[in-house]
Formats: C-alpha cells, sequence, structure tokens
C-alpha cells in the first residue's frame, strides 16, 4: 500500500464519473486509480482471500477422497486470542475498519473482511495443530503459551508478522514433516505394517497421529502462505 | 485496459463494496455447504448440491402454499403397493411426498408397513411400530380422511393405527390358535 502511495502523480485528466475521461501516462497513477486498486484489494482480494483460507484449512486426503475437519472449540478461542493481538499491536485498528464515520455498505464489507479474518485465523489453527492424542494436547499448549506471552509484550506489527510467521512455520513442520514421518503409511494394511515399520505402526498407535495422503501436507503449506501474504496486506485502516 | 481499474468504464469504491459483499457472502455459503455436507469427490458434490437446491424448493414450495404431492410418484407407489412391493411403495410415496404432508400418502406409507410386517402367527414389531408413526402423521394432517381405494378394510388413519397397536400389545387373544385363521386386512 505505501508503495502504491509513493509513486509519482504527474498531471491527468480524470474524471470520477460514470463517463469518466483520463489520459493517464505510463509510470503515472492518478489519485482515483489508486483508489480503485485499493478498493479491489481492500473490498474483493483480501475478503476473498481470507475465505479461501477458511475454506482449505479444514481440508484433508485421505486414501482418495476429500475429508474435511471442523474446527475444535479451542482454535476459536487461539482465534480470539489471534485477534486481540491483532488490535493490540496495531496490525487491525478497529475503528479504521467499523466506525459511524463509514456508510453502510464500507461497514458491511470491513465486518465480513474481519470476520473472515477470524474465521481464517481459526482454519489455520485447525491446518497446523495435530487432530489427535498427545501432539494435539501438546501442539495447543505451546499454541496457548505462545498467544498467553505475546498478548503482554510490545509488538510492532512487522515484529508481529514476523512472529506469526514463525510460529505457524514451525507447527507446520512438526505436523506435516516429524508427525508425519513417523505415522505408517495410510495406504499400509496393519500386518504389513507391524512386519516391515514396527516403530512406525508403535508410533501411531501410542500418538493416535492420523494419517493421511502427502497431498494434504502440499496443500496446507499453500494454505498458510496465503495467509501470511493476506495479513501482510492487510492495512489497519479502511478510512482514505 | 483492465476492465475493473481502467478509467473508461470508471468503477467506483462502492461497486467494489457491493460486489464484495455478495461474493464473499455466497462463498461463506459455499464454504458452510461444504463442511455441513462433507462430500467426498466431485460427483457427490455435484448430488449434494442438487439436492439441497431440490430441498430448499420444496421448503420453498411450502411456505408459498403452492406445495402439491407428485402424481407419477405417487401413482408409481400405489401400483406397487397393489402388486405387493411394499419397501418400494414406500420409497415412491416418500419421493411423491418429500415433506410429509398429504394425508393420503401418508396413510398409504402407514399401510404399507401394516402389511408387510402382518404375520398369520406374529407381526413385526418393528414395521408396526413405524406404521403407528405414519398413521399417527396421517390422522393429524387430515382428522376427517376416510380412503376410497376399495383393497383397503382398514379406511381411516385411527382404525388402521388401533389395528397396529394392537398387533404390538401382547395379549391372550395373541395365544389363540384360532387367530391363525385371521385375515389379513
Amino acid at each position: 500500500m505505501e508503495q502504491l502511495e509513493s509513486e509519482i502523480v504527474d498531471s491527468e485528466i480524470v474524471l470520477d464519473s460514470d463517463d469518466a475521461i483520463s489520459t493517464p501516462r505510463s509510470g503515472a497513477l492518478a489519485p482515483a486509480a489508486i483508489e480503485r486498486r485499493r478498493a479491489l484489494l481492500y473490498y474483493l482480494v483480501l475478503p476473498l482471500t481470507l475465505l479461501l483460507v477458511t475454506l482449505l484449512g479444514g481440508i484433508r486426503f485421505s486414501s482418495g477422497s476429500i475429508v474435511y475437519i471442523r474446527p475444535a472449540l479451542i482454535y476459536l478461542i487461539f482465534a480470539a486470542g489471534l485477534m486481540i493481538l491483532f488490535f493490540v499491536a496495531n496490525l487491525v485498528r478497529f475503528d479504521g475498519w467499523i466506525s459511524e464515520r463509514f456508510d453502510i455498505t464500507k461497514n458491511l464489507i470491513n465486518a465480513i473482511t474481519l470476520f473472515a479474518l477470524f474465521a481464517a485465523s481459526v482454519q489455520v489453527f485447525n491446518s497446523v495443530i495435530p487432530e489427535s492424542g498427545i501432539p494435539f494436547w501438546i501442539v495447543s499448549f505451546c499454541f496457548l503459551w505462545t498467544l498467553w506471552n505475546n498478548l503482554f509484550s510490545n509488538f510492532d506489527t512487522k515484529r508481529l508478522l514476523r512472529s506469526l510467521a514463525a510460529m505457524f512455520s514451525l507447527a507446520f513442520v512438526v505436523k506435516y514433516v516429524v508427525l508425519a514421518n513417523l505415522a505408517r503409511p495410510a495406504e499400509q494394511g496393519w500386518v504389513d505394517a507391524i512386519i516391515n515399520n514396527p516403530a512406525q505402526t508403535a508410533a501411531t498407535w501410542l500418538l493416535d497421529i492420523p494419517q493421511f495422503s502427502a497431498a494434504t501436507g502440499y496443500l496446507q503449506f499453500f494454505t498458510i502462505a496465503i495467509f501470511v501474504i493476506a495479513l501482510w496486506f492487510f492495512p489497519n485502516s479502511t478510512e482514505e | 485496459m483492465y476492465p475493473l481499474t481502467g478509467a473508461i468504464i470508471a468503477v467506483k469504491p462502492k461497486h467494489f463494496q457491493i460486489l464484495g459483499i455478495v461474493l464473499s457472502t455466497m462463498f461463506a455459503f459455499f464454504i458452510v455447504f461444504l463442511y455441513a455436507t462433507e462430500p467426498r469427490s466431485l460427483e457427490e458434490l455435484t448430488r449434494k448440491a442438487s439436492s439441497t437446491v431440490g430441498d430448499a424448493l420444496t421448503k420453498g414450495q411450502v411456505i408459498a402454499g403452492t406445495y402439491e404431492v407428485d402424481p407419477a410418484k405417487f401413482a408409481q407407489g400405489l401400483a406397487l403397493f397393489n402388486a405387493g412391493d411394499y419397501p418400494g411403495a414406500r420409497s415412491s410415496f416418500e419421493a411423491a411426498d418429500p415433506e410429509k404432508r398429504d394425508a393420503a400418502t401418508q396413510f398409504y406409507i402407514a399401510y404399507s408397513f401394516y402389511r408387510q410386517g402382518w404375520g398369520r402367527f406374529s407381526n413385526d414389531d418393528e414395521l408396526f411400530k413405524k406404521g403407528i408413526e405414519a398413521a399417527k402423521k396421517a390422522q393429524t394432517l387430515d382428522g376427517g380422511f376416510v380412503s376410497k381405494d376399495q383393497g383397503l378394510k382398514l379406511k381411516t388413519p385411527a382404525a388402521l393405527a388401533t389395528e397396529l397397536e394392537e398387533g404390538v400389545r401382547i395379549t391372550a387373544d395373541d395365544f389363540n390358535p384360532m387367530r391363525a385363521l385371521e385375515e389379513r386386512k
């Protein structure tokens, strides 16, 4: 956004009406064009991207079929904590999104975008926290500890984003690299697994690790990446 | 020239806001639908989507007061009922009246449970209990319903419900050897 604003605007004719005429020069952006691009990002790209994260965060692949994992209650609590963190770190300024100064459509789309941010946060936790067993409790506790500590730390927006990217990427590695390699392959039968992979079979049984296809890891990698990129572009206010 | 951001067609931020509200709401409903129905493949997604749309249309007809029983499916159910294929008849009757709002259809469903569950020496209690439920539903829908079907000896939902309830109850009469001579109604 700052990059867009800092671009030099040369003189040009722009009439912001239904029959607008403009003669933009190459390399120059008129305030109206900047406003349109900003509107495109704020009111279309951001809410739809966050909703895409909401959709993808709970999807897993198992034995050729799609499995939809609904979020556990604790993820809603984590997401609420994360939203508070966004407000505290000034990543989102509430009165810059919902205000009596804005008209109803702007307030409505902003409320939808904030809700989409909350829903996407819920689904990102759903994505990176193991579904069941001891790993679920250990990783959940780590998230709780981190979020609780962060709530009382002095964060600026960039530090918060770096911290979140690090937190989610670490959790991703734990779930989709470490635990996935400990788990018995989904396609392998029990007898075959006990004979050929006794350690993995024991770990799967002891840790209660759900078995998903490798495609799940790839999908969730892009889901987390999209979420972090969306946060990067998320403005703290939509005021002009 | 970008059609959304170009200057020839001036798109105002307000237009983006309205478009954003519409698209986001539709996408959110789609996500809720996916997580509620959990389709396992694209084929299942299409099937569940058409079934959801069908249900919504039927509910819309009920609200608008234009709901009607499908006469073709009802006739098919009746033909199967008269041929003695009671599970098949029930399936057709249920398809004809998905909202369970027609007394005649519910009466035939109850009767199909009675006929399928009736036995000379013992009745199928499970089927009879389902029959009681359907007969009571028919009675609630139309208390004055009287069947004109000459092939049925029990003409009203109340009579059918009583017969079914007696069939479920264990009485001394159940041990009467003369019961074997009774005919199905």
